[in-house]
């Protein structure tokens, strides 16, 4: 089962600081499925993800919107 | 995306006020592709006033050519710009008034950038 996160309407670093606490509640190797519309969020995310040794599993745009796939690995 | 290559990081937070202080980045930055590094600028704060569609137009210094003669030949060059997501809040510039060949970011990429380059100067 994957996670639904809905950001939208929140802007930098809100959707970073939401992604970190929300990913903490699944166990470690499930995945939530991010949505923002904040413009800094298809940079933001991906890398703090990366940064804080999870993994990215898929970055998908959609007009003003982004998709953002997440696997917890620690 | 991995890559062997060395990267170097130029900030730009001074803006139209201050027009000498606006070559330099795009013109390291451009060096530092010939030299065979990978180069990002990021704007934040004032900064981001040179990305506004039309402004670079209008900064030209002495001899120097237009400030957005050098920006297109550094984006040619293949130099990533970052503009601070909420720098264009806090100024009241529509993001949709930014130049072509940027991409906006935020807090979360700044302080990644400055971690996975080898080098950082501020303007």
């Amino acid at each position: 089962m994957v996670m639904e996160l809905d950001l939208r309407g929140l802007y930098c670093p809100m959707p970073v600081f939401r992604t970190r606490e929300e990913i903490m509640k699944v166990p470690i190797g499930s995945t939530i499925s991010v949505i923002a519309d904040d413009p800094a969020a298809a940079e933001d995310i991906p890398r703090w993800a990366k940064r804080s040794g999870n993994e990215v599993l898929d970055v998908k745009k959609d007009g003003e919107e982004v998709r953002i796939l997440i696997r917890r690995l620690k | 995306m991995m890559s062997d290559k060395k990267k170097m990081l130029y900030v730009q937070t001074s803006g139209m006020d201050t027009p000498e202080r606006l070559y330099a980045p795009f013109i390291l930055s451009m060096t530092a592709v010939a030299m065979g590094m990978e180069a990002s600028v990021y704007f934040l704060i004032k900064g981001i006033t040179v990305l506004k569609k039309g402004e670079a137009e209008k900064v030209k210094i002495g001899a120097f050519p237009t400030l957005k003669e050098v920006m297109d030949q550094a984006i040619k060059a293949g130099v990533k710009l970052y503009a601070c997501s909420q720098s264009c809040e806090l100024l009241g510039m529509p993001k949709v008034n930014l130049v072509s060949g940027v991409s906006v970011a935020g807090a979360a990429t700044l302080n990644d950038l400055v971690l996975e380059s080898d080098g950082v100067l501020y303007f």
